[in-house]
């Protein structure tokens, strides 16, 4: 996935071998084969493909959540994006459209303009990104419980049933959908001028904005990328989970910013990848995967879950010293 | 920006440089000023010993966090995990200081730990060289869980005399608060606080100019955990017991409070008392809602509207 050419030779390979999204996936390699001598369920091809498809939903917030990071931003809002898509969806059911794909697409419309929205505070406003989209988080978060009540919205909705279900070939649709979603991301983001002006934005804004990088257009596309793919996390969510209730999402803020950053993408803008995202987030699936398997009361749980992350982050996640 | 302890208050030099730094913050001073007015004006209980008293006792942890966020900021770094934080303050407050520990030992105990998590997340950030934004959002989940180890269901108890001390009639807390700005003002004056600045300003020509730029981080981070902590202890006493996940929603507001109080995000920007008016303004904001009768949903949506047009409309001003 990094551009691998025999042509450049062995120095190619050690670059290869000595990069973050190769170090992210070493890790993941080395915790399954660790876990599935410990645990022996743990190997089987079922239990692996489950966890690859439960690193899909992860997988679809942190693509957004790795462009808005290497502009220079964050976003915070992802949670209530992944909520909004789950809630709204169930509520619009169209009985004129037998497939499921209009409402999808609808409810993938909203959490653009969504994404839209925080763009427009951070570019226009100058809102700083952590506040617009913690705003956003807050905001969503009492127009969903205004709209969705406390209760859990069931969805009859054939398209979302096919992508939580489904089993092409063997392979879950999710996972499916995240391999498509994954090819189109790295494409945009490594060989694209658009991919070529989010490095440079998040590198340095003000330079890239003397060179004529659409700063305003850009931020608000990285915004709007970021509302996009956390809506379609939402659709997948709701297809495995069969319902949606408010706090759906709020697992993955937090796993978001984790595989972004564990998978070797600084959070400070300017340099990272997707390929390095992809291993982040299904390490972070088996992290979640070996605590339940220990038997701990949930404050337990938090606690080996933020420790784990935290050693990781040694590992994969230091800034360059300052001096 | 601020010309900040360019030299140790030389007599003269001390007044015009209190001056100056509040420009910033002038424009704010004014709008706390008309919402207090307004407030007066909508609840003339304010005006009594013990409505002034509950004024303050409902600012009082909003000021604590907002401090406790804005020295992080002034030094370039954030915590989003001083909910937890609070949190894990409360529930230490309210299982230690009705056992064999006593007020005495409990206080202690929840300073001990507040400063002790701060100079942990301030080791790892600094001499680690780990992001603080996710360095404490992992670490929110590790404070929050052992909020949930130590009381894992809302319960356990302060004794009564102290909630009426630092909860009831008597301004108890005004008093507190205005101790603390003070020890604030004394920090700022040890070689450590005068660093504060120049570690967030310009963390090379600092370190460079022989600034203590990690020694000042670090105590940053502890000072921070220790007001946090501080904090969860009050919101024990206000309620009589302890709650682990009391302190949810002080992570956003401890930002939105520092940031309408006009800190920066790069550090070396912005001044205690603009974040101290900036919590008041929430505060108020909060309590006028409260009384209007919003529903908790339509403060959410309120404040979440209020926040981004507070912190847009003057930069918005400076763009034009």
């Amino acid at each position: 996935m990094t551009g691998w050419k025999d042509s450049a030779g062995g120095r190619r390979v050690m670059a290869i071998l000595s990069s973050r999204p190769f170090l992210t996936v070493a890790i993941v390699a080395a915790v399954w084969i660790a876990a599935s001598f410990a645990s022996r369920g743990f190997g089987a091809y079922g239990h692996l493909r489950y966890l690859v498809e439960l690193g899909a939903v992860i997988g679809l917030v942190a693509a957004g959540q790795t462009f808005v990071v290497i502009a220079g931003g964050i976003d915070l809002s992802v949670a209530a994006i992944v909520t909004v898509s789950a809630i709204s969806l169930p509520l619009l059911s169209w009985q004129a459209d037998p497939t499921g794909l209009a409402p999808v697409l609808a409810v993938l419309a909203l959490t653009t303009i969504i994404g839209l929205v925080n763009g427009l505070g951070v570019a226009l406003l100058r809102v700083h990104p952590m506040i617009m989209t913690l705003a956003m988080a807050t905001f969503l978060q009492g127009l969903l419980i205004i709209i969705a009540g406390g209760s859990a919205v069931t969805a009859e909705n054939p398209l979302v049933h096919w992508l939580g279900n489904a089993r092409p070939a063997g392979i879950p649709a999710g996972v499916l959908l995240w391999v498509a979603v994954s090819m189109i991301v790295l494409t945009v983001m490594h060989a694209t001028p658009f991919g070529a002006r989010i490095f440079a934005m998040g590198a340095n804004p003000l330079a890239a904005a003397l060179s004529g990088v659409p700063v305003t257009s850009t931020t608000l596309a990285v915004y709007g990328i970021s509302g996009f793919t956390s809506g379609l996390a939402g659709v997948l969510v709701l297809g495995m989970n069969g319902q949606g209730y408010v706090g759906i999402g709020d697992p993955y803020l937090l796993a978001s910013i984790a595989a972004v950053v564990l998978g070797g993408t600084s959070i400070l803008g300017g340099l990272g990848t997707y390929a390095g995202t992809i291993p982040g987030a299904i390490l972070l699936v088996t992290i979640t995967a070996l605590i339940t398997v220990v038997n701990a009361s949930p404050g337990w749980r938090s606690i080996l879950f933020g420790s784990l992350i935290l050693g990781l982050l040694l590992l994969s996640g230091r800034e360059q010293a300052r001096r | 920006m601020s010309t900040v302890s360019s030299a140790r208050p030389a007599g003269a030099l001390y007044w015009p440089v209190q001056a100056r730094r509040n420009i910033g913050v002038r424009s704010l001073f004014l709008v706390v000023l008309a919402f207090l007015i307004a407030y007066g004006f909508l609840f003339p209980g304010l005006f009594s010993a013990s409505g002034f008293a509950k004024f303050t006792q409902s600012w009082f942890p909003l000021a604590l966090v907002a401090m406790a966020q804005a020295i992080l900021m002034l030094t370039g770094g954030i915590s989003l995990a001083i909910g937890p934080t609070v949190s894990l303050g409360a529930v230490i407050a309210a299982t230690t200081m009705a056992g064999p520990l006593g007020v005495t030992g409990g206080a202690a105990a929840v300073a001990l730990t507040g400063l002790g998590i701060g100079a942990a997340t301030g080791f790892i950030v600094v001499r680690l060289r780990l992001p603080a934004i996710v360095v404490t959002l992992a670490g929110s989940f590790i404070i929050g869980g052992a909020a949930l180890l130590i009381l894992p269901r809302p319960g356990g108890a302060i004794p009564e005399w102290l909630s009426d001390l630092l909860a009831g009639d008597t301004p108890t807390a005004f008093v507190l608060l205005v101790a603390i700005v003070l020890l604030w003002k004394l920090y700022l004056a040890t070689p450590l606080g005068l660093s504060l600045y120049a570690a967030g300003e310009n963390p090379v020509g600092a370190y460079r100019s022989g600034v203590p730029v990690d020694a000042a981080r670090v105590a940053a981070y502890a000072i921070s955990g220790l007001l946090s902590t501080g904090a969860g202890l009050f919101v024990a006493a206000q309620t009589g017991s302890g709650d682990p996940v009391i302190g949810a929603a002080f992570t956003l507001n401890s930002i939105a409070a520092a940031v309408l109080g006009g800190i920066g995000f790069l550090g070396g920007q912005g001044t205690m008392r603009g974040a101290l008016a900036g919590s008041l303004l929430l505060s108020l904001m909060i309590s006028v809602m409260f009384f209007l009768g919003f529903t908790p949903v339509a403060q959410y949506v309120a404040q979440g509207l209020i926040i981004i047009g507070a912190v847009a409309i003057p930069q918005f001003r400076k763009v034009q």
